[in-house]
């Protein structure tokens, strides 16, 4: 009888530990439910946000363009786009018919053969529609036929910055200007407008304001149409930070147009277009001069008699038969003078400085149609010396007047840009150019040819401009043309401490009564950049200075509006 | 004793349930409204974008000149009617007969003098 006890009591101890096994299993398997629970429910959460976030920000969305004011050039709106599936539509006559109706510029031949196709399951009816369109498609109630919302890009400003900015096409990928250097070499840039996990960025600023913009814009559309030119340019740029506040080039295009196909007629000539600037080149050759310690302010040349090279002649337009200071030959933009200056530097050290600042290579910008300079392919004692009065050698308008800045800013060139920039990173991109006496010189020349040189009609008063001009004559075929000619003005205000730069280009310009039959730069490219910095220099925040004969201009062209 | 024990345990149980059914109840409400009100921001942004697009063209400064020159009649600044601060204070000295008067003067007792 002692066995089945022990059995029974091996029996029991052997169930007692059988519950406890499970009771533990219980308990684990409860903590672990628990833990889940807790888990899933109350540290869960953000982890999920968080990936469902990262959902919906899974592309980059495509900052706005403002100007350097805040004012908004680019944005992405909201549209309906209308869609079919052609295997859900019940009545294919009646729908091509009913929405060709509705939406009139929808082709009704064209919608038929696109929905009869074959295994199609996705059509294009409409991309973009208005509102009103896609109330009245809606309520036309046919099966298989869908909205969809896309992002369309749009342009607040219209043509006014439409070379600077640029455009995108359909499914919103950048082509042209900032918008295309958004998607291609600026993508890390852009990727830092992003605000981390919310679907929205900062605006890419650009260095351009907006109102300046306009002036270049009005002014020049007015010269244009008064020396009736085949197109026209205008560039303001600051000095200091090499930032571009305004770039125009007409005819211009209107971005929000639905087709993108703009010609070559409406190219951004200041970056893809090169030209032969002609005199204004001859400030570089000038910076050159005094560089190389060639020349001083006291120098002198003989400018009597045409300079001959091979069997070429070199002769001035505003032919003056003596020897001229250098002061002289500046101001009266003698071709012999800087002809000879630059043959006294020599043809090497000449090709050398125009590789250092920069008029030998393509410049890169952010905006991405730039044009590489057409030079020369031998360099001569003749193409050094025709290049000394800028022709021969076709350059960027922007190229030109950013070497400009260089030698008006102390000799430091600051590379020019399109997007906003402080004066600390300018100061890390300048790169020195000539020697700041240099650049004192070179000063004192830009604001005498402003007050009794080629210029003169470009002294605005109270703001102390200098400045350049150029005619050049345009090469058609093969050959330069006497009456097509590019007319330009490079200047800078206040001339006491440079600090904004101004381009202005005319190309043909036709002489009018007003102009006594002249049609050289003196005539319209300086008048226009005249009236652009009369209007741009209060908005620029430049102090005018009135000297008494300034005081004394203002009231007589007051008086004179009046009578 | 087991009884009572039950007893509670299921109250508790009941209780629990039904603070677990409310607390569920209104964290859907919740986050129903949440869902609402961000596709209200996200409706409200897109609003905003649309109405800042249309206040930059609206403020085309072509279009402000068109109008400007249609109604008001504006001219071009000129140089000489800026003027700095230090022009103005020499036109205060010219005005200087308009200065404090001396004592200690208050506009009460200028407007009682007056009367």
């Amino acid at each position: 009888m002692v066995e089945p006890k022990i059995i029974d009591r091996k029996r029991g101890l052997a169930g007692q530990n059988r519950i406890r096994l499970l009771g533990l299993a219980y308990v684990a398997f409860f903590s672990i439910i628990g833990t889940q629970l807790v888990r899933l429910t109350v540290l869960e959460p953000e982890e999920g946000e968080a990936r469902r976030i990262a959902r919906e920000v899974d592309h980059i969305p495509r900052p706005d363009i403002v100007d350097r004011n805040g004012v908004v050039l680019a944005t992405d709106v909201s549209v309906a786009s209308l869609f079919a599936d052609p295997r859900k539509i019940l009545d294919m006559e009646e729908a091509v018919e009913l929405i060709s109706t509705t939406l009139p510029d929808v082709d009704a031949a064209d919608l038929r053969k696109k929905l009869n196709a074959p295994g199609r399951a996705f059509v294009w009816i409409k991309r973009q529609v208005s509102p009103e369109e896609r109330d009245a498609v809606y309520n036309l109630g046919i099966p298989g036929v869908a909205f969809v919302n896309e992002r369309k890009r749009v342009y607040p400003q219209g043509r006014l910055a439409a070379h600077t900015v640029g455009y995108v096409d359909v499914d919103t990928k950048g082509i042209a200007g900032i918008e295309k250097y958004l998607d291609n070499a600026g993508a890390i840039y852009t990727a830092s407008l992003a605000e981390p996990g919310r679907p929205t960025s900062s605006p890419a600023q650009l260095s351009m304001d907006i109102n300046v913009q306009h002036v270049v814009a009005d002014e020049l559309s007015k010269a244009m149409t008064k020396f009736k030119c085949i197109a026209a340019g205008g560039i303001v740029m600051d000095i200091h930070t090499g930032e571009v506040i305004a770039l125009v080039s007409l005819p211009d295009f209107n971005p929000n147009a639905e087709s993108k196909n703009f010609g070559k007629d409406q190219q951004n000539r200041m970056l893809s277009g090169v030209y032969e600037l002609g005199s204004v080149i001859k400030a570089v050759t000038f910076a050159m001069a005094f560089d190389y310690g060639t020349i001083t302010m006291n120098s002198k040349y003989d400018a009597r008699f045409p300079l001959v090279i091979g069997s070429a002649r070199i002769s001035d337009f505003h032919a003056q038969r003596r020897v001229l200071t250098i002061p002289e030959i500046f101001t009266n933009s003698s071709n012999i003078g800087t002809a000879k200056m630059a043959l006294d530097v020599g043809i090497e050290r000449h090709k050398a400085f125009l590789e250092r600042v920069g008029l030998l290579d393509r410049l890169l910008t952010e905006v991405p149609e730039t044009a590489r300079p057409l030079l020369p392919k031998r360099w001569g004692k003749l193409v050094s010396a025709t290049a000394s009065f800028g022709h021969g050698f076709a350059v960027q308008p922007l190229q030109g007047l950013s070497v400009v800045t260089g030698i008006l800013n102390d000799g430091s060139m600051v590379p020019p840009t399109f997007m906003m920039r402080s004066k600390e990173e300018a100061d890390v991109l300048a790169k020195q150019i000539v020697k700041p006496g240099v650049s004192r010189d070179m000063q004192t020349l830009f604001r005498l040819n402003a007050v009794e040189g080629t210029a003169s009609k470009a002294d605005v008063p109270g703001y102390r401009v200098g400045g350049k001009t150029g005619t050049a004559e345009k090469v058609v075929h093969g050959r330069y043309s006497k009456d097509q000619r590019l007319a330009s003005f490079i200047g800078a205000f206040p001339m006491d401490n440079p600090h904004y730069a101004i381009l202005v280009m005319l190309d043909e310009p036709k002489p009018t009564p007003e102009t006594y039959g002249f049609a050289t730069s003196g005539w319209n490219a300086v008048p226009t950049a005249a009236n652009i910095i009369a209007r741009i220099a209060p908005m620029l925040g430049v102090d005018p200075v009135l000297t008494q004969a300034d005081q004394a201009k203002l009231d007589k062209s007051r008086k004179a509006k009046k009578g | 004793m087991l009884k009572l024990a039950n007893f509670t345990l299921v109250l508790v149980t009941l209780g629990t349930a039904s603070t677990l059914y409310n607390l569920e109840h209104t964290t859907r409400a919740q986050e129903r409204s949440i869902a609402k009100a961000k596709a209200e921001m996200v409706d409200n942004a897109e609003a905003i974008k649309l109405l800042k697009a249309e206040w930059s063209s609206l403020n085309r400064p072509e279009r402000i000149q068109q109008l400007a020159e249609q109604h008001l009649g504006m001219k071009r600044l000129e140089p000489d009617q800026i003027v700095t601060a230090a022009d103005l204070r020499m036109r205060l000295e010219a005005l200087s007969k308009v200065s404090k008067p001396e004592g200690n003067v208050t506009i009460d007792d200028i407007l009682k003098k007056m009367q």
